[in-house]
């Protein structure tokens, strides 16, 4: 039963003799983006999303034209050499609003993902970690928010309170975004919170805070900028959607949605106002979902095929 | 779980035994106030300190049951490949255990961290805090787990079978690691284990519990030698041996743990016991003394039984 004390004594030998490779660390960034590269449409897709962040970024220095200058060339003119992309009814040069558009389709975009990635984040932590009455009340306002046309809330918000600045539509799309969010995070910590490495941390005496943010939401980090990825094309079409309608950024702001809404009145003679605007957000959209996937399947090998 | 009732010197190895469900990790969770969901500490103290200023454990508010966890009591846990945080690396996360007491301060906890895996012998420290835990092999994480639980020089360490999860030769590696912190640190272990061996090569006593009570307890020697209950007795005689009984067939228990949510009335394990008498369908024994320092929760007590039935001891 009792190993004879010289037993041991060859195995601490071994241990100490042995030649021990340490791996370098490769991070988990790292290794996505190895993966990533890999996979050529997400590939693509990361490229035509920066190539917008761009555009979006450097029309707020320089456009060829101001964006709301009105009548710098014939109205209705189809794209020449000096208006590449033609001029719209107002003979705005309609490059110059695309890219500004971008910028504003970019900031609703990201605000709104960061914005209700907060929220969500945040009660999806303390609904699954706490459970109880805490999780009780999250989880019957998220079924109830879930239950409830988003449009038809943030149309009703942006009505009643007529405001329809930039910031208060991100802040109005992202009360209805979240829930998507919190519940991921809900789900995920309640799966993390059962594994044995948070019970570890606990019988060290971790506080609570701690566990959360440093053992669980690291953790569920993965699904979660992927969800935050996919939030960013849906704000984009919703306030294209908003502004399609006449109540998203306020003219002459040159909103993606209010471009493509002011076209189609001259659909049939003059489609250019209509389809570049349209196509470009139709190439955005695609180009971020691609990347969600794409990012998604870099950061879960296991899921892959 | 009832009546269980034990002590812990400082600087002392117990080791508890029994077989899946007889709640020796029930017993290791509640002194830390662990224990899942639908359990519940209904009743009982567990108290912790030197004589006359002891704490209650299940009186303790939040913040001194986190203060408590760690500081003064650590544990580590069977599978060393999940107790870890896999996204965060190993020196962090035994910096972090340090951090979550005001113990040390932040760089007393940072130059702490390579002399800890030194100390539980882990080959380039300096290198390997700098790791992910999925670079670890096992006998690494759960030598790095040691590390972690004695962060914060805890006066008692729970070991929750920590070497089940392991091959055998890594097993001897952290039994002696245990073992030798034992000595140089005088933290003392509570060793949770269903492998005799491995209490029998580190524990100076031993606590054998079964359907969530303790049945017998004892110095490791003396349970070893003279086993008194029939539970024990039949465990020492299911595993093979060098020494002893060589010509002899191997001894199994037969049946299962009992169902606790409906307990046979009687002695809990009388349905599965060779030495039953009529006493013990009716009345559970007390934990009685048998001999100086050894308690046996049995009726019958088996130098009676061996001396009664002597052809016994030989066929099962």
């Amino acid at each position: 039963m009792a190993t004879a004390p010289s037993d041991y004594a060859l195995q601490e030998d071994f241990v100490a003799s042995e030649q021990y490779e340490v791996g370098e660390s490769v991070s988990l960034w790292q290794d996505t983006w190895r993966r990533m590269r890999r996979n050529r449409l997400a590939l693509i897709a990361t490229a035509f999303v920066l190539f917008v962040l761009l555009v979006a970024i450097v029309s707020q220095f320089w456009t060829p034209y101001p964006i709301w200058k009105q009548g710098v060339g014939p109205t209705y003119q189809t794209p020449t050499l000096k208006h590449p992309l033609g001029l719209d009814q107002s003979g705005r040069d309609i490059l110059s609003r695309l890219m500004g558009g971008a910028a504003i389709s970019m900031e609703v975009g990201i605000g709104t993902a960061l914005l209700s990635s907060v929220i969500g984040i945040v009660l999806g932590l303390l609904a699954g970690f706490y459970r109880g009455w805490i999780d009780s009340i999250i989880s019957l306002v998220i079924n109830v928010w879930y239950g409830i046309p988003d449009l038809l809330v943030v149309i009703m918000i942006v009505v009643i309170t007529g405001r329809r600045e930039l910031l208060f539509i991100i802040i109005a799309i992202s009360i209805t975004a979240w829930v998507n969010m919190a519940r991921l995070v809900r789900g995920q910590t309640l799966s993390l919170r059962e594994r044995e490495f948070v019970e570890a941390a606990r019988s060290i005496g971790t506080r609570d805070f701690s566990i959360l943010f440093r053992h669980i939401f690291p953790n569920a980090l993965g699904p979660i900028i992927v969800q935050a990825t996919y939030l960013v094309p849906s704000a984009i079409i919703f306030e294209a959607f908003l502004s399609y309608l006449g109540l998203g950024v306020p003219p002459p702001n040159p909103s993606w949605g209010a471009m493509t809404a002011e076209g189609y009145r001259s659909l049939q003679y003059a489609p250019h106002i209509t389809l570049i605007p349209a196509l470009a957000l139709g190439l955005t959209l695609v180009a971020l979902n691609a990347f969600g996937d794409g990012l998604r399947d870099a950061l879960d090998p296991r899921m892959r095929r | 779980m009832d009546g269980v009732s034990f002590h812990v010197d400082r600087g002392e190895t117990v080791g508890i035994v029994g077989e899946s469900g007889s709640g020796k990790s029930v017993t290791a969770m509640s002194i830390l106030r662990l224990v899942a969901e639908p359990g519940r500490i209904a009743s009982g103290r567990i108290l912790f300190g030197d004589e006359g200023k002891q704490k209650d454990v299940v009186q303790m508010t939040d913040d001194e049951i986190r203060e408590f966890r760690g500081n003064d009591v650590a544990m580590i846990f069977q599978d060393p490949m999940t107790s870890m945080n896999p996204v965060l690396k190993v020196g962090f996360q035994i910096k972090e255990a340090m951090a979550a007491h005001e113990r040390f301060t932040p760089k007393q906890a940072r130059d702490r961290v390579v002399p800890m895996l030194k100390r539980v012998r882990i080959p380039a420290p300096e290198d390997r805090a700098k790791n992910y835990p999925h670079q670890f092999s096992g006998g690494m994480r759960q030598r790095a787990m040691i590390a972690m639980g004695l962060s914060n020089e805890p006066h008692l360490l729970i070991a929750d079978e920590p070497t089940t999860a392991l091959d055998v030769t890594v097993q001897a590696q952290i039994i002696e690691l245990l073992r030798d912190l034992n000595r140089d640190l005088g933290t003392a272990v509570i060793l949770i284990t269903h492998n005799l061996a491995v209490v029998a090569s580190l524990c100076t006593r031993v606590i054998v519990m079964y359907a969530g009570r303790i049945v017998e307890e004892g110095p490791t020697r003396q349970i070893f030698k003279s086993p008194q209950h029939p539970y024990t007795w039949s465990l020492l005689r299911s595993i093979p041996r060098l020494d002893e009984y060589q010509h002899e067939k191997l001894l199994t228990i037969s049946g299962l743990p009992p169902d606790l949510t409906n307990p046979p009335p009687g002695c809990k394990f009388h349905p599965r016991c060779r030495f039953r008498v009529d006493r013990c369908l009716e009345e559970e024994p007390p934990l009685g003394e048998v001999d100086p320092g050894q308690k046996a929760r049995c009726w019958v007590l088996m130098r009676n039984a061996l001396a009664a039935q002597p052809q016994q001891a030989g066929q099962p």
